[in-house]
């Protein structure tokens, strides 16, 4: 296998195929840990998204219904969630685990009903520039090719990290999940805005969901997401919850895992299980503060009493 | 002499007339009335428990009253939430910092505020507001820095911006010059009059005597959630207002000592230092002995390092400096040896008790793997439960079994029960941290009992307690802590609360000059 | 007035499983119910249905092989989140400790050894427990000692595990065996298979393994001093540390015992199903012990039905589909509303449970309490 710029301009595209889905996932899951809340359950979110993306493409045909069943399908397990650990204050890994389950058997029933018979593939989202661009060197290949999601995915972070930094709204969402009395204190309903950011990362996940089978693949598959809505968890610990610096991660994951796929297709030296690793091991030196000091949003795991001073 | 607005037909800025609040058990606030005039700092006493953060809190809007009226410049207001009292005016600096940390002073100073252009967080002209404010009370804080960056004393002041930033104009201050040195509190002092010139009223909530004579210009004290009355200042005295806030006769009814037993020394504190949890000193070169037989009262004002002492002499904090020792063994760490200390800590529910554990597990909280409670590796629960009645029926415990979780106990039960267990040992030293707070009377006169007992069998007791009156009728020593020293040590019989008094609030010289006499 | 002494009476083991079993088992019946809705909307006799499950689950010889070979691995790790809840951790990797045990047991099992092949045996057992301890070494000093979650860390192993034996069973890595089609190591000695209990059928004796692991815990946590501290540690760190027990250390200890379960969950698969170890040889269990231990209010013996519960789900679902035409993912959705209901009742997790104190002089509120996280 050479190293040479074909090698490149693909490993390039495919990480930015690959990272697209998980960039989307991220942003949510940005807010959802920004107020408090752990959220395991987006892989069962984005499964949920990629079935009724699929669903929406292939009996309406529209790409926007599609896209917005996907949102609605994850907003509407994120409302569950955010029920389970803001209004009962339930365990928050449970909570999330019991959702992956519920999406997972709820996707593979619909499945089977629904379309293992159906052998077409569904209308994936479209190319938003000129076919000519596509002939251009390097852009070309890499950038230009790439369907609408991923211009979606790619400029989604930094809208993400204006409304978190730049307004008040944001504000309010990185201070509940330090100090919620504080919040309480200063007038703002500690409730709503947890609400709030578990939906948002419902939605988002349900969007990944939809990048993911409406970018490239055209079809569901059970069980497709096959623990991306896992390792967003790690680009956030690493992306420091910063929605530009998580896509960065999310980046960083994409290339490795568009590496190991040359990896194993090309018989390198390297066993591809361990560019597969790097992300999780990456996470874990992390939180041990071997590569900085990264603490997350402080009450993060914690259940809100508000008449708990 | 201040001059009063000449707006002001109104007589006053603030009133809350015949409040009550229940909570269940408990009658926290008893038709309390309380008049704030525009422009005056207005003092707020009472003890723990008294009804003082429960009144704030309504004022407040984080609690609504059962019963009585608000009014904000003569008009009935119903404060409904924080949003609601902030709108009237009304700023409340609680007694824990509600900052955050990683946060910078400007984000959090905006936090809650609706934004002028909404959705935009528009932090420059907030930045040139509170440079303004800074500016004008010459408090240097940096609006970029992030919070846990600054001095405690930087906190407490930017609580205190926070509000006027938001143009309080009654300040709520919950014991604010906690976190300040002495030369701080000047300061202090001198912006809140800046403050009060510009018709902004303050309630001073502190239980620092000697500050609040200093500053206040009114002060109404609460006792057990009723209101015993408002004073003028330059009219009262401190020993007026601790028997305001105390209302108990100082007992004289003592219990007489046994012919003294040989006198060891058990515990022996030597130029003992270390730090609190803010690292800031704590203890000071602190000397205290205790010997058998004996029960030395610790007596001073909460937060002057009875705390931090308990825990250095239970081997929960490394001193930085000097040496805490028992029976001449140096005490480094925490150590299980009831037969050595027995400590009960000031927070039975956080840390004296394990409140789902049943009562014959707290009981052995600290022996579960001794002989014979546990015997090659088998825990023998019948062992336990034997302990635990042989307790119960030895300190009177009521409780319908001992296999009920702890919780389901009174207050003054569980106090029995953690009493019980560190004396299961028949310790050498007792250290008793506010052993009686939250009890009722009854179970204080149990515990008091439990302790006599002890010294008469000769057992050291060092006794904590912010209740002058029950340090002075249980002690056969008075040791008065100060900022982190022992500034007296007197003996208990024919002591004088007024010099006792004068002790705790650091006037040292005042004390000699009057024993000189 | 002379009541009868209630300290006296022992609460017996059963008694003490109804009382934190009532909650739970209220929570299954709102999931079948619900559950059996969306069967009858889904067109088919939720009764029909539900039998079909029970037949293929306890109906026959095999069906109940295959119940219990389901819940063995489910049992372990059951126990493994349970001995964690106890200790007030949260165990996610049980997924990594899983494959971490497959593989230990599986480089023993294929080592030839001078011993009796019941020694061989026990020894390949105890590897399996001791490669799910050692994978959880580095989140139990983190947690312990560095104050670090335990939760993102112990998620974060079970990917690193699962890739890590995808690559010891490729070639040409330590465990692929030559010539082989797909990745696998070769098959471990007879010595080292857990025995079959009826013959013809995959029921091997985890199972038994399992119950006797759930008993034994039980018996640990309830009757040992390192079950009290543990207890002591879980309920209250703070005044466990101020009645002079080493938390830290307490806290490591638990975690590496709990994932030495894991281990072993692995090392059943291992010794009793698969007989050799392969890429992605199980998914999913790591969560579904967590939903195990919740049904079962983390108490060990509770754990065992739990375990069965599902293990019942998930054998019988194969029976429903061919019956009724309801799919086996239906097991899935049973199983998470089983949890949801659980958790939406205010029960499992994070339990608040708030007192406030008659007093003359003050207002005492007592702490509130927090399991979970």
């Amino acid at each position: 296998m050479e190293i040479n710029l074909a090698f490149i301009t693909n490993w390039l595209a495919t990480t930015l195929r690959l990272s697209a889905p998980l960039i989307l996932v991220g942003i949510g899951g940005v807010y959802s840990e920004r107020v408090g809340i752990f959220n395991i359950g987006m892989e069962g979110m984005m499964l949920a998204g990629a079935l009724a993306a699929v669903a929406g493409s292939y009996f309406t045909g529209s790409l926007i219904v599609a896209t917005l069943w996907a949102m609605a399908a994850g907003g509407i397990l994120g409302v569950l969630h955010a029920y389970l650990t803001v209004s009962r204050r339930a365990n928050q890994i449970v909570s999330g685990a019991a959702i992956n389950f519920l999406a997972l058997g709820a996707t593979n029933m619909l499945y089977a009903r629904l379309f293992r018979t159906v052998r077409s593939r569904v209308a994936l989202y479209p190319i938003p520039v000129p076919e000519s661009w596509q002939s251009i060197p390097f852009l070309g290949p890499i950038l230009f090719s790439q369907s609408l999601i991923v211009w979606i995915a790619l400029l989604l972070p930094f809208l993400g990290a204006w409304a978190l930094y730049r307004t008040s709204w944001g504000l309010n969402i990185r201070a509940v999940g330090e100090y919620p009395h504080a919040v309480a204190t200063a007038g703002l309903s500690v409730l709503r805005l947890k609400y709030t950011g578990v939906i948002i990362s419902g939605i988002f996940a349900g969007l990944g969901g939809a990048a993911l089978v409406l970018s490239e693949l055209g079809y569901f598959a059970p069980g497709i997401t096959a623990g991306r809505g896992f390792i967003v968890l790690a680009a956030l610990v690493v992306g420091r919850w910063n929605p530009i610096l998580v896509a960065a991660a999310c980046l960083l994951f994409g290339a490795a895992d568009g590496l190991q796929l040359w990896f194993q297709t090309f018989k390198s030296a390297i066993p591809y299980q361990f560019p597969l690793m790097v992300p999780y091991l990456l996470t874990i030196l992390a939180l041990a503060g071997l590569v900085g000091r990264v603490s997350g949003p402080k009450t993060v795991g914690k259940s809100y009493n508000p008449e708990n001073i | 002499m201040k001059t009063l607005k000449d707006t002001n037909s109104i007589e006053y800025t603030m009133e809350m007339v015949g409040i009550t609040k229940t909570f269940p058990g408990v009658l926290a606030n008893d038709d309390v009335t309380l008049r704030v005039k525009p422009g005056e700092v207005h003092g707020l006493l009472g003890e723990n428990g008294a009804g003082k953060s429960t009144l704030m809190n309504i004022l407040y809007g984080l609690h609504q009253q059962d019963d009585g009226d608000i009014f904000i410049n003569g008009r009935k207001t119903r404060i409904t939430s924080p949003r609601v009292a902030v709108d009237h005016g009304i700023g409340m600096v609680h007694q824990h910092f509600m900052l955050i940390d990683n946060l910078t002073v400007l984000e959090n100073i905006v936090l809650g505020i609706p934004p002028e252009h909404p959705p935009f967080l528009d932090l420059n002209s907030a930045r040139t507001r509170f440079k303004k404010i800074t500016e004008e009370y010459q408090i240097p804080i940096n609006p970029s820095t992030p919070v846990w960056q600054l001095p405690v004393g930087d906190k407490q002041w930017l609580e205190i911006l926070k509000q006027l930033f938001r143009q309080a104009k009654l300040l709520i201050l919950d014991e604010p010059t906690a976190v300040f040195a002495p030369s701080q509190v000047e300061q202090f002092f001198i912006k809140l009059r800046q403050l009060t010139e510009e018709g902004c009223a303050i309630i001073f909530i502190s239980h620092k005597l000697d500050e609040v004579l200093e500053i206040t210009d009114r002060i109404t004290v609460l006792r057990d959630g009723k209101l015993i009355g408002t004073v003028t200042t330059n009219q009262t005295n401190s020993t007026e207002l601790a028997q305001m806030m105390v209302g108990r006769e100082v007992s004289h009814d003592r219990k007489p000592r046994p012919p003294s037993v040989e006198k060891k020394e058990v515990l022996v504190a030597d130029n003992l230092c270390c730090m609190d949890d803010r690292n800031v000193p704590a203890l000071r070169n602190l000397n205290l002995t205790v010997h058998t037989g004996e029960i030395v009262g610790l007596a001073g004002v909460d937060g002057n390092g009875q705390k931090e002492l308990a825990e250095c002499i239970a081997g929960l904090r490394q001193p930085t400096g000097g040496k805490v020792s028992i029976q001449g063994k140096p005490i480094t760490h925490v150590t299980r040896d009831t037969s050595l200390l027995g400590y009960i800590p000031q927070d039975r529910h956080t840390i004296g008790l394990i409140e789902p554990f049943t009562v014959e597990e707290n009981l052995v909280l600290k022996t579960f793997d001794t002989d014979p409670l546990t015997r090659r590796g088998i825990i023998r629960w019948r062992s336990i439960q034997n302990n635990a009645d042989k307790l119960i029926d030895e300190f009177n415990v009521k409780t319908p079994s001992s296999r009920i979780p702890v919780r389901n106990l009174s207050g003054g039960n569980q106090q029995k029960v953690v009493i019980a267990r560190e004396l299961s040992g028949k310790p050498a030293l007792l250290v008793a941290s506010h052993a009686t707070r939250g009890l009722d009377l009854g179970a204080v006169e149990s515990v008091h009992n439990i302790l006599l007992h002890e010294r008469n069998q000769g057992t050291a007791v060092l006794f904590v307690s912010a209740e002058l009156s029950e340090v002075m009728a249980l002690s056969d020593r008075i040791a008065v802590i100060f900022n982190g020293e022992i500034v007296g040590i007197l003996d208990a019989e024919g002591a004088d609360i007024n010099l006792i008094g004068e002790l705790m609030l650091g006037h040292r010289e005042t004390v000699l000059n009057t024993m000189q006499n | 007035m002379n009541k009868p002494k209630l300290s006296s009476i022992r609460i017996p083991l059963l008694g003490e499983l109804i009382l934190s079993g009532g909650r739970p088992v209220i929570a299954i019946f709102l999931a079948l119910f619900v559950s059996a809705i969306i069967i009858y909307f889904l067109g088919v006799n939720p009764i029909a249905a539900y039998t079909s499950l029970l037949k293929g689950a306890v109906g026959s010889i095999p069906g109940m092989a295959n119940t219990c070979v389901r819940a063995s691995p489910l049992l372990l790790g059951g126990i493994a989140v349970a001995i964690g809840f106890k200790g007030g951790l949260l165990n996610v990797g049980v997924d990594g400790q899983l494959y971490a045990g497959a593989a230990a047991s599986t480089v023993v099992g294929l080592i030839s050894m001078p011993v009796p092949p019941w020694l061989h045996l026990i020894i390949t057992i105890l590897a399996g427990f001791l490669g799910g301890a050692l994978w959880a070494l580095i989140p139990a000093y983190l947690r312990a000692y560095r104050g670090v979650s335990e939760v993102v860390v112990t998620l974060m192993l079970n990917y690193v595990a699962i890739y890590f034996v995808s690559w010891l069973v490729h070639e040409p890595a330590l465990l692929f065996e030559e010539g082989a089609s797909f990745p696998q190591s070769p098959l471990i000695l007879p010595s080292a298979q857990l025995p079959i209990l009826i013959g013809r059928t995959s029921l091997h004796s985890g199972i038994i393994l399992g119950v006797v692991m759930a008993f034994l815990m039980y018996l640990l946590i309830r009757f040992t001093p390192f079950g009290f501290r543990t207890r002591m540690v879980g309920e209250n760190p703070e005044a466990s540390r101020y009645a002079g027990i080493n938390v830290k250390a307490q806290t490591m200890m638990v975690l590496m015992v709990s994932g030495g379960f894991g281990g072993l969950a692995g090392a059943i698969e291992i010794l009793g199903l698969k007989h050799r170890l392969f890429d992605m040889f199980s998914g999913g269990v790591g969560y579904e012990a967590i939903a195990v231990a919740l049904l079962a209010n983390a108490n060990l013996i509770g754990v065992i039905i739990a375990a069965f519960f599902f293990g019942v789900l998930k054998a019988g679902a194969s029976k429903m589909q061919i019956v009724v035409g309801i799919e086996a993912s239906m097991s899935l959705i049973i199983q998470a509303l089983a949890v949801i209901f659980v958790i939406a009742l205010g029960l499992g997790g994070s339990r608040m449970k708030k007192r406030r104190r008659r007093s003359q002089k003050n207002i005492t509120i007592t702490e509130t309490i927090e399991d979970g996280d």
